[in-house]
């Protein structure tokens, strides 16, 4: 037994990666997530509309973060700012229709602002917007789609090409008069339609089974979904590129979803992070995603209200892609600089 | 002009290297055996050759130009791995491979018993018959350069004869074929052999003219174990087939005097050498 002890140990001190994951990581999680799993929400942004603004502004719970006030605004304009998740709450102060507007796709805010207004009576009773009995499924359907794909896309994508390489086909593609981007598209695209059905599935079921609105236009819903797929399938290659076999592979795409789950704001929300852990989320495409899909989904957020999650979706894609694609070139360009697998590769064989 | 030359070139991993200062060429219709051991860097060589890798020094050339997308079209190439889809079947792996270089299946071309199993998976086929398949897939297009590494390896004979057979109608069509191999019994197969040692080409030429002439002395004794100690104290390259000595490369006169130092009787016989011992020859004069 100790000698078997003595392999494994002698074993596990070589795979770095696998030392790193079970030593660094836990910290990491320890740490990072400490400051993310969070429910409460201690800053809620608000708007405040009508006449009075200014003069409501200065009497509202601490809670309610003004982040503007507009005195011009009528009812109209607040339920459009909080389409466009401009803001959590837009109070109406006027007089004659005296209002509290919440964003019920703002789950956690929405909770916040409840629990404020109800110890403060001299304030209208909040009207809640989009979700209006604050249903959990409302909030997390959307997210979880986002989640489905990126399991087709990461993962799955990231096992198709770490295959060929394990089984020695990658190199027989190498001398094959295709172009690198023959393979790559070749092997991607597939992926992509797959995923796509996927999305299809994972929607439809979504609406049926958990009965989740579907209010914005869907055109603005498949843009933001192919700009995520294209993010999520070029992890998926740039992560085979840099895996030698599929554990490796399966170990870098879950280090790559554990924190998108939990930093994304699919779970916690984003305004209740630490700021440094916040920034981390806002490196994740899923960040976008769900704000996307909440946005079409729930608020029925029009298209320039997302202009901001889908540009970033298309910077994270072009940056992730372009890496993948410069990568993909190196295992299969010919008279390229040997890589490291290949040189070993090479060294093996030699 | 060759479809495949090197001149002087070196590619170093580290501080080592794994094949240096190879100049060789592969003409059209020969058949070329690239001979080493493990880690001679023949397999180097022809990744170098195919433009897998970039040399640290000197050229490659296929049909006159540095390896590119264009000259790929002219090779076909069968690596150590095979390079099939396991998880498809026969017919999809020889359509892929037809397609990637703008050709169709032939059926009629095809060896009866591959297109017999042309719905079986890869997975599931004899080792020899994979073999077959990857042979049938890289000469689908006719290519110009045939390159093999370890062609037969793990092959049973039958199935390496006729995967030779296979290598010999190609360059009978008028392919140029680079084939790699450490089984020293397929070097009679090759018009021309390009011997590694330890990243070098240490000789070149054919079966014949690589051997030289060379001799091997077989010593029958009695007692051949003291004739073995005898020898091997002398320092002399002793290698018992049965119950046999032989010394290769070695005067009769020197295998003769250790033999009479030990006072072992013994009866010697000058025989020529096989392709074994001339290889190891080689390899002893690189090392030294």
């Amino acid at each position: 037994m100790l000698a078997m002890a003595l392999k494994e140990l002698r074993q596990l001190a070589r795979d770095r990666r696998t030392v790193a994951m079970m030593i660094v990581l836990p910290v990491v999680l320890l740490v990072v997530f400490g400051y993310a799993a969070r429910f409460d929400i201690d800053k809620v942004p608000t708007i405040v509309a009508g006449p009075a603004a200014d003069e409501a502004a200065s009497n509202l719970p601490s809670r309610m973060d003004v982040i503007a006030t507009h005195p011009e605004w009528g009812r109209d304009q607040a339920i459009d700012a909080l389409r466009r998740a401009q803001a959590t709450v837009v109070v109406i102060a006027d007089p004659q229709h005296p209002a509290v507007l919440v964003d019920g796709a703002n789950l956690f805010g929405a909770q916040s602002v409840l629990r404020a207004l109800a110890a403060n009576p001299s304030l209208p009773k909040a009207e809640v917007l989009f979700n209006p009995d604050l249903a959990t499924s409302f909030v997390m359907v959307p997210a979880l789609m986002g989640l489905v794909l990126v399991f087709i896309g990461t993962i799955v994508t990231s096992l198709g090409v770490v295959r060929e390489r394990q089984s020695g086909t990658l190199e027989q593609l190498a001398v094959m008069p295709f172009r690198p981007r023959d393979v790559f598209l070749g092997k991607v695209l597939p992926y992509f339609g797959v995923a796509i059905v996927d999305l299809v599935i994972v929607v439809v079921a979504g609406l049926w089974i958990f009965g989740v609105p579907f209010s914005g236009a869907p055109w603005i819903f498949a843009i933001g979904a192919l700009l995520f797929l294209f993010v999520a399938l070029g992890m998926g290659v740039l992560i085979s590129t840099v895996s030698q076999n599929q554990g490796q592979a399966i170990q870098l795409a879950m280090m790559t979803l554990l924190p998108q789950i939990l930093l994304s704001g699919m779970i916690f929300p984003l305004d209740s992070m630490a700021i440094g852990v916040r920034w981390i989320g806002y490196l994740l495409p899923l960040t976008y995603f769900v704000q996307i899909a909440r946005g079409v989904m729930i608020r029925a957020a029009p298209f320039d209200a997302l202009l901001v999650p889908m540009g970033m979706l298309l910077l994270l894609g072009v940056i992730v892609f372009g890496l993948s694609v410069l990568r993909f070139q190196r295992d299969l360009a010919p008279s390229g600089t040997g890589s490291r697998h290949r040189r070993s590769e090479a060294e093996a064989s030699a | 002009m060759s479809q495949m030359a090197t001149m002087a070139v070196s590619r170093r991993f580290g501080a080592e290297y794994a094949v240096r200062e190879v100049a060789m060429a592969v003409e059209p219709g020969e058949v070329v055996g690239l001979l080493g051991a493990n880690g001679a860097g023949k397999t180097t060589l022809i990744r170098l050759a195919l433009g897998l890798l970039r040399p640290t020094a000197g050229t490659v050339t296929l049909f006159g130009s540095p390896p590119s997308r264009d000259t790929r079209r002219r090779l076909g190439y069968v690596p150590q791995s095979l390079g099939l889809y396991e998880d498809l079947t026969v017919a999809e792996n020889l359509a892929f491979a037809a397609r990637a270089f703008g050709h169709r299946v032939v059926a009629a071309r095809l060896d009866p018993e591959i297109r017999a199993s042309a719905r079986v998976l890869v997975r599931d086929l004899s080792l020899g018959l994979r073999r077959r398949v990857a042979f049938a897939a890289a000469l689908a297009h006719d290519p110009e350069l045939l390159v093999l590494d370890e062609p037969t390896s793990g092959v049973e004979p039958l199935a390496r004869a006729r995967l030779w057979e296979t290598v010999r109608a190609g360059a009978e069509r008028g392919a140029g074929v680079l084939a790699t191999t450490h089984h020293m019994s397929e070097a009679s197969e090759c018009d021309r052999l390009v011997v590694m040692v330890s990243g070098r080409v240490v000789a070149s030429g054919s079966a014949a003219a690589i051997m030289g002439g060379m001799q091997t002395v077989v010593v029958t004794a009695v007692r051949w174990e003291d004739a073995f100690a005898a020898l091997d104290d002398r320092g002399l390259p002793v290698a018992l087939v049965g119950r046999r000595l032989r010394i290769p490369d070695r005067p009769a006169a020197d295998v003769d005097a250790a033999l009479r130092g030990a006072e072992v009787e013994a009866r010697l016989e000058v025989v020529p050498a096989t392709f074994e011992e001339a290889f190891v020859a080689l390899a002893r004069q690189k090392v030294a």
